[in-house]
């Protein structure tokens, strides 16, 4: 009897079924991606990287460009506080240390997930015009992730599908030429298909303008004069529709209180709504760089306290000091002070001049839950109308194109904070581009396709034909065929 | 901190060595008299042998002893020789005469002769077992204290190396049985009463509970567990009733109880510098560096905070209290018993100790002549605080006090002070008089006043409650066959609860909002085991054959919650009965799938005569954790043994009474990787926001799937020699070769892959190689009895194959660019990796002459004080290629004695381990806080030429990276050696305790990690867990001192 039972349980103990166990709650790829929700939910994976703020260290795209130009320093608590910020800042990045292996997982997962669901879209089902707009946004974010990591690497791996195991190791690097092809070509394809406005609550989504303002930005970085035109045209779209307008009021480009507002392109999204804490790292969706770049322990009105990074240098302030931007870019925390108003701790590299655009302010200081340092609702401003008006000033100086256009656009700007005309010179567009666009992240590539670097940024380190571009991250070197960049 | 190479090898198998051959005569007392012969027999152990036949040489003249063991006889002579025999004891011849009561000690015919081990699914005769098993018996952990079963192990057995992750009560320590199998996760598996205990939760034993521990170390013990036998497998027996009928007079039960009170202190305290020294240092740095003096006048800071001391505790308490009854009759047997142990830590005692309560029923009962049945219950409540960070660099009380300047007071008493900020305008910490605790304004980040910190922490903690058991059923037909049906549970009970209160520690850790947290969660295994086995004897061949099938299942699920903004502010009166806004209770929850994993298996063993051996098994298992292809694996083994001794050429003799030859080969697996490895599933959190909050999760794949993930192999080849001399002493040599391949770990992918995660693969191999030594000695002399047990490993872990990586980072090193320890082909697991630091630039002229090949100037930058690095790869600069291995945290040596000696009433044990060959990482001070403080060592810095080889200069913003590049600089020798235990004990004598109505009264006072011998200098060099030999300011161990008392009734 006993043996009969042993014999039955032998045997039911040696079915392949019962050893089969499945995930439950965990979708797999294999059978994911199956019908529209699924893909969307796919997508909004391909826009994640965007928000990335953390990686190994604190990577909000904005300050540590800040922290190697020469609107700021890199600041904190002590000179080896994120040292990725730091090393940038004074130019002894390496290949081990920096804020480069960051930069360059965000762009590669962006890009990966943009490939996958390039090659899953084909079979899901689902309306055909809604799966053409998922295509056309998943080329416009890989073409979006391939400018960022061309314009800080230089020399990258280019994939237009997910990497095959066999090929993991293999990978090797293409010439910069090969990946702007692949990001024109993306952008065009995507321009075609892209809505012209998204609804309200879809805000932030890519539209055909920022698509055209992207592609005018790859074009106009190439440097390449002939194709200046070019670019200008693209601005030109952007610039004359009727969906655009300068705010009236400076002061209000960069509140969280009027996001995706009239001059607001293309807006890297941020939310308390995640109440992330700290558990949380790195995936949090608030704006780290408002907590960065508050004052540190700080109290008193209108901010409230942050870490101390990205001190404005003095020779930023000297050239907004007159300027109508200056209080609405720089925070002159230093004055408060002396005027007994606050209290606060001198970091690291301390100016007492603080960021006043992304700066974290009582008022959007998270209450519903989480750490409200991680929380800050502050969108980062990729693209806004006054930057493409003074790129197709530009483009237009340097193609040889329309100065009558070029000067208008120019007035514009100037004519929002009540500054009259001055004539539309490359060095004029490039001083405009200083004050309008201080601190908003662009001015250590403009310095570097203009190769202004070497000299303006000398007493920083900059070393000529190595900074220009990043090192490739330490860790992707090893086991990999890849090649270090020039002087790494 | 001493440059590499400086191996000391002081502690090697001599130790072992030294048995104790001191005392190697036996003694017989023998005396005359007329015609009468009496006396007693007793065995080794001094206990009486009822039954021994007694004979007068040459006659038919003969008795046998009583139940006290006495003799009476008469003879004509007045002098005779007397024939002791009795079954398993060598006969032995005694000169006696008439009229002197002889005291005739019986030798077993071999030492453990009658001892058997328990081999998983039965037990051997340990004279005819054919693998390696190392067995540490109940009775030799007694009144020890032991809080965790694998303490037990350390020191005591061969092949087993114990590394306490920290001091802090109940912690855990890494257990590497032969070695490090794998790279993925090398614990060996817990098999309870044969119920596997996986993924640890082993803390639920009471080591007074424990009838005997066996290692299955070779390939060929473990087989039978094939599945997960690859790192070695555990086996733990619980004690069990005794059928009482022998013991006259005290009837068949049996009482004991135990008990031990004791103190304990930190068994060290870092030397760090005061105050004075500590603004000396810095001004220095200062200077050094350009910079202008910070401290005017560094006296006026006198010594200073030893932050040290606020929160060591000399007195923390140490208590247990075990009760047991046990007893039966030749129809049932029962052992229960409850044990109550508490500890509190020696660092930040309030929110760092631990409880434990056990309760135990095992019992077995013959219904039937054929039909047996029983139980094994086990149910455990633990208590546990932890709030500290026992091994890190970042953060807690003890890196804290570590790293904190002496310059901050522990309280601001100066009310002017305590009136400003950050006091005034901060919900700070204050101590019972209202004083805020000192914050820091020179060291800040994570840094905060430790006693601040723990008043934070104040009622924490983590709990747990085992139910672990098992039932069977035994039914036996035909005599040698029998059926057995076993199943067996652990039902886990677990959470935690915490609460952050609103507080500012300092300008970089502080909470504005407070929150409750609670977590429940249960974790369920059940298996059922049926075997069938046969054994029988056909004239000398005897032969055991069993085959037999399991199934085991584990699951887990939890949930959990998190209340914020509660109207209070401190543990005790949070609570989850409040009406909090649902945007305020956040609530989680998680579930692990079923991991199964079933299994058929057959042994056979035979043998002939006792004299020649052999063991087969073939397991194959099943497991839910690998895809369709590859879901079975089969693991086989075979063993032979050869007993010497017993072959008829074997000259009768007392030197060497027995000897066994024995070798074994075979493969056993590992899938203790996670669930759904070989699958890509999708996961969210990978959101982004549209339009104004709209907060949306997006999912991707965690990591790309690898179908043909299967398993891990471990094949091992092991030979050994046990022999036994002079009827004491008994040795035990091992030498084993194991090859792990396929091992089953992530594949790190390039940053440009862009997946999430990392899939497993069946990558990289791992060899362990080594020799083990085991040595016993017992001998009573007179009323002496003296025991020596040692032994001493030899391992040397090596690392063959890591697919297409080169090297697999390991651990970081704080904010260090460069990790400290690599993975890679040819190195020992967890192998440390760096810069070599060749000696200290004296004078600018030495920088200038330190020159390449091409008379270029390797280090250019650096200044006399600095560091000369090694230009390994020769190209002119000291830069990352320049890293090699410069050490290793794997002891090449472990060992460990017990010597016990008792004499009348008295006894004594002295228990000693330790390690040699290991590296230990000093990584206490912060790199990324230039204000740290220093270790003394520091008052040794370089100041000018000649003042030192060793230690840099300091200089703000370290520019040559002394301090910042990982090098030999950091590493010390980590062999120690420890007086680990010492009990001194006395038994009140019988005659006493039995007119009280009592078998035993004992008291004994013991001592536990009394002494180290080390070279290190930090808190100890044991250093376990997950940051292994690797010192980040690790939770020293204590110093103890108890007092105990054991009665039996």
């Amino acid at each position: 009897m006993s043996a009969l039972i042993l014999g039955v349980l032998l045997l039911s103990s040696c079915s392949k079924s019962w050893l089969d166990v499945a995930p439950k709650g965990t979708a797999l790829e294999s059978n994911y991606y199956k019908n529209a929700e699924e893909a969307y939910n796919g997508l909004i994976a391909a826009y994640n990287p965007l928000g990335i703020e953390c990686g190994k260290t604190y990577s909000n795209k904005i300050g540590p460009l800040n922290s190697a130009s020469d609107d700021c320093y890199a600041g904190g608590g002590s000179s080896s506080d994120v040292p990725a910020w730091q090393v940038w800042n004074n130019y002894t990045i390496d290949a081990a240390t920096g804020i480069q292996a960051d930069f360059w997982s965000r762009n590669f997962i962006g890009v990966y997930r943009s490939n996958l669901l390039l090659q899953k879209l084909p079979n899901t089902s689902m309306n055909d015009s809604l799966k053409a707009r998922y295509v056309a946004e998943c080329k416009f974010l890989r073409g979006y992730f391939y400018f960022d990591l061309v314009r800080l690497f230089k020399n990258v791996p280019l994939f237009t599908a997910p990497v095959e195991p066999k090929d993991w190791f293999n990978a090797t690097q293409v010439g910069p030429q090969a990946t702007y092809a692949q990001i024109e070509k993306d952008l065009n394809e995507a321009i075609a298909v892209l809505p012209a406005t998204v609804p309200a609550s879809e805000n932030g989504r890519v539209t055909k303008m920022a698509a055209i303002a992207l592609l005018g930005k790859v074009i106009l970085y190439q440097n390449n004069e002939s194709r200046m035109l070019e670019a200008a045209n693209l601005f030109e779209i952007v610039n004359s529709s009727p969906n655009y307008a300068l705010l009236a009021d400076y002061g209000k480009i960069f509140r969280p209180d009027n996001k995706f507002n009239s001059e607001s392109i293309f807006e890297i999204v941020h939310t308390a709504q995640a109440m992330m804490g700290w558990e949380s790292w790195p995936n949090f969706q608030g704006n780290l760089l408002t907590q960065m770049c508050g004052a540190r322990s700080f109290t008193g009105p209108t901010y409230v306290a942050g870490w101390g990074f990205n001190p404005i240098t003095p020779e930023l302030v000297a050239v907004l000091k007159s300027d109508p931007r200056y209080k609405y870019t720089v925070v002159n925390i230093d004055s408060m002070k002396t005027a007994g108003l606050c209290s606060y701790e001198k970091g690291y590299q301390n100016t007492g001049y603080f960021l006043a655009k992304y700066a974290p302010l009582k008022e959007f200081y998270s209450t519903i839950g989480g750490d409200p340092v991680l929380n800050y609702p502050n969108d980062e401003m990729e693209i806004r109308l006054a930057d493409t008006y003074l790129l197709e000033a530009e483009a237009l100086v340097r193609g040889g194109g329309d100065l009558g256009k070029a000067q208008v656009y120019l007035d514009k700007v100037r004519a929002r904070v009540k500054l009259p005309s001055v004539p539309v010179t490359l060095d004029n567009i490039k001083k405009e581009r200083r004050l309008e666009l201080a601190t908003e992240g662009h001015r250590w590539f403009d310095l570097v396709r203009w190769g202004d670097a070497p000299t303006v940024l000398a007493s920083k380190g900059f070393k000529a034909g190595k900074n220009e571009i990043l090192p490739i991250p330490l860790t992707e070197l090893s086991n990999t065929m890849l090649v270090q960049n020039p002087g790494y | 901190m001493y440059p590499y190479g400086q191996k000391v090898r002081a502690f090697r198998s001599r130790l072992i060595l030294l048995t104790g051959l001191l005392w190697l005569s036996v003694t017989m007392l023998f005396a005359q008299n007329t015609n009468q012969y009496s006396g007693t027999v007793t065995d080794k152990q001094g206990e009486t042998l009822p039954g021994v036949n007694v004979l007068i040489k040459g006659t038919t003249n003969g008795t046998a002893t009583d139940m006290q063991g006495a003799f009476k006889l008469t003879s004509s002579n007045t002098k005779e020789t007397l024939v002791f025999s009795f079954i398993g004891f060598i006969t032995q011849e005694v000169q006696a005469t008439a009229g002197v009561p002889v005291k005739a000690v019986l030798v077993s015919s071999t030492v453990g002769l009658s001892e058997v081990v328990v081999i998983g699914y039965g037990t051997q005769k340990k004279t005819s077992v054919t693998s390696a098993i190392s067995k540490v018996k109940g009775q030799d952990l007694e009144y020890l204290p032991i809080v965790r079963i694998e303490q037990a192990l350390q020191g005591r057995t061969t092949g087993v190396s114990i590394a306490s992750s920290s001091g802090q009560p109940g912690a855990s320590s890494t257990v590497r049985v032969r070695g490090t199998t794998t790279i993925n996760n090398s614990n060996p598996l817990y098999v309870v009463d044969g119920v596997p205990i996986d993924n640890g939760g082993i803390d639920y034993l009471n080591s007074s509970d424990i009838e005997s521990l066996e290692v299955l170390k070779d390939a060929a013990s473990a087989s039978i567990y094939g599945t997960r036998g690859a790192s070695g497998v555990i086996l733990v027996t619980t004690k069990k009733g005794k059928e009482g009928a022998l013991k006259v007079g005290s009837g068949s039960m049996s009482v004991n109880f135990n008990m031990y009170f004791g103190t304990q202190s930190p068994a060290k305290k870092l030397s760090l510098l005061n105050a004075t020294d500590y603004a000396t240092l810095r001004n220095e740095a200062a200077v050094n560096g350009g910079q202008p003096s910070i401290f005017p006048d560094p006296s006026i800071y006198s010594t200073g905070t030893d932050w040290q001391s606020t929160i060591f505790n000399n007195g923390a308490k140490i208590q247990n209290y075990e009760l047991s009854v046990s007893g039966g009759n030749d129809k049932s047997t029962y052992y229960t018993s409850m044990g109550y142990f508490s500890q509190e830590g020696v660092v930040a005692t309030s929110i760092s100790n631990y409880k434990r309560l056990t309760l135990r029923f095992n019992s077995a009962h013959k219904i039937k002549k054929w039909l047996r049945f029983g139980n094994n219950l086990g149910y455990t409540h633990i208590k546990s605080q932890g709030s500290l960070n026992t091994n890190s660099e970042y953060g807690g009380p003890l890196s804290s006090a570590i790293n904190l300047d002496p310059i901050t007071p522990t309280v601001i008493t100066d009310p002017a002070l305590a009136n400003s900020p950050p006091y005034s305008n901060h919900p700070v910490e204050r101590d019972a008089n209202g004083y805020p605790y000192g914050i820091s304004s020179i060291v800040v980040q994570e840094m905060t006043n430790p006693l601040a910190y723990i008043q934070t922490h104040q009622g924490n903690f983590g709990w747990s409650d085992n139910i672990v058991g098992d039932i069977y059923a035994e039914i036996e037909p035909i005599t040698g066959f029998k059926i057995k049906s076993d199943i067996g549970a652990k039902l886990a009970f677990y959470g935690d609860e915490s609460f952050a209160p609103v507080t500012y520690l300092n300008a970089a850790t502080y909470t504005t909002n407070n929150s409750y947290y609670r977590s429940g969660n249960r974790g369920f295994i059940w298996n059922i085991e049926n075997t069938a086995s046969y054994t029988r004897s056909f004239g000398k061949h005897n032969a055991t054959v069993l085959i037999g099938m399991s199934a085991y299942v584990e699951n887990a699920i939890g949930v959990n919650a998190t209340y914020k903004n509660l109207p209070v502010n401190t543990f005790n009166e949070a609570s989850m009965n409040y009406n909090l806004a649902a945007s305020d209770r956040v609530g989680g929850g998680w579930e692990a799938p079923d991991h199964k994993v079933s299994s058929i298996f057959a042994r056979a063993l035979y043998n002939y005569k006792e004299k020649y051996l052999f063991m087969g098994v073939i397991r194959r298992d099943g497991s839910s954790r690998f895809g369709s292809n590859n879901k079975f694996g089969i693991f086989p083994s075979v063993s032979l043994g050869w007993v010497a001794s017993r072959e008829n050429f074997w000259p009768q003799n007392k030197v060497v009474t027995f000897v066994k030859i024995r070798g074994s080969y075979g493969v056993n697996g590992n899938d203790n990787i996670g669930d759904f490895q070989y699958m890509s599933t999708v996961g969210g959190g990978r959101n982004y926001t549209f339009g104004n909050d709209n907060y949306v999760i997006g999912y991707s794949p965690n990591a790309p799937a690898n179908p043909d993930l299967k398993w891990e192999q471990t094949s091992q080849m092991d030979v050994g020699l046990e022999a036994t001399f002079f009827e004491d002493l008994t040795l035990v040599f091992d030498w084993y070769n194991k090859q792990t391949t396929g091992m089953l770990q992530p594949v790190v992918l390039p940053g440009y892959v862009g997946a999430n995660g990392s899939p497993t693969g069946n990558v990289g191999s791992m060899s362990n190689k080594g020799v083990e030594l085991e040595l016993g000695y017992h001998k009573k002399i007179g009323e002496w009895d003296l025991k020596f047990n040692g032994n001493c490993s030899y391992l040397k872990n090596r690392i063959t194959d890591l697919g297409t990586v080169q090297y697999i980072t390991g651990a970081t090193f704080q904010s260090s660019a460069y990790e400290i320890s690599r993975l890679a082909v040819g190195q020992a697991m967890g192998a440390f990796y760096g810069f070599e630091v060749l000696d200290i630039f004296q004078s600018m002229a030495e920088v200038h002459h330190y020159k390449d090949a091409n008379g270029n100037m390797i280090q250019p930058d650096a200044k006399p004080g600095d560091f000369r690095y090694a230009d390994l790869n020769g190209d002119g600069k000291i830069d990352a290629s320049d890293r090699t291995f410069i050490g290793d945290p794997t002891p090449d040596w472990s060992y460990g004695f017990t010597i016990s000696a008792s004499f009348k009433g008295f006894d004594l044990m002295i228990f000693a381990q330790g390690v040699a060959g290991n590296d230990v990482f000093n990584g206490l001070r912060r790199l990324d806080i230039p204000t740290a403080n220093w270790t003394s060592d520091a008052l040794g810095r370089w100041t000018g030429p000649g003042t030192s080889n060793i230690y840099p200069r300091l200089v703000a913003g370290d520019p040559n990276g002394n301090f910042s590049k990982p090098s030999t600089f950091y590493l010390t020798n980590g062999s120690y050696f420890r007086f680990k235990t010492i009990q001194l004990g006395y038994s009140l004598p019988k005659k006493i305790v039995n007119k009280i109505g009592l078998q035993l009264l004992r008291v004994y006072l013991t001592g536990n990690n009394l002494f180290t011998f080390t070279k290190y200098q930090g808190y100890d060099p044991e250093i376990g867990g997950a940051s292994y030999g690797i010192d980040r300011g690790v939770y020293p161990q204590a110093r103890s001192y108890m007092i105990g008392l054991s009665v039996t009734l």
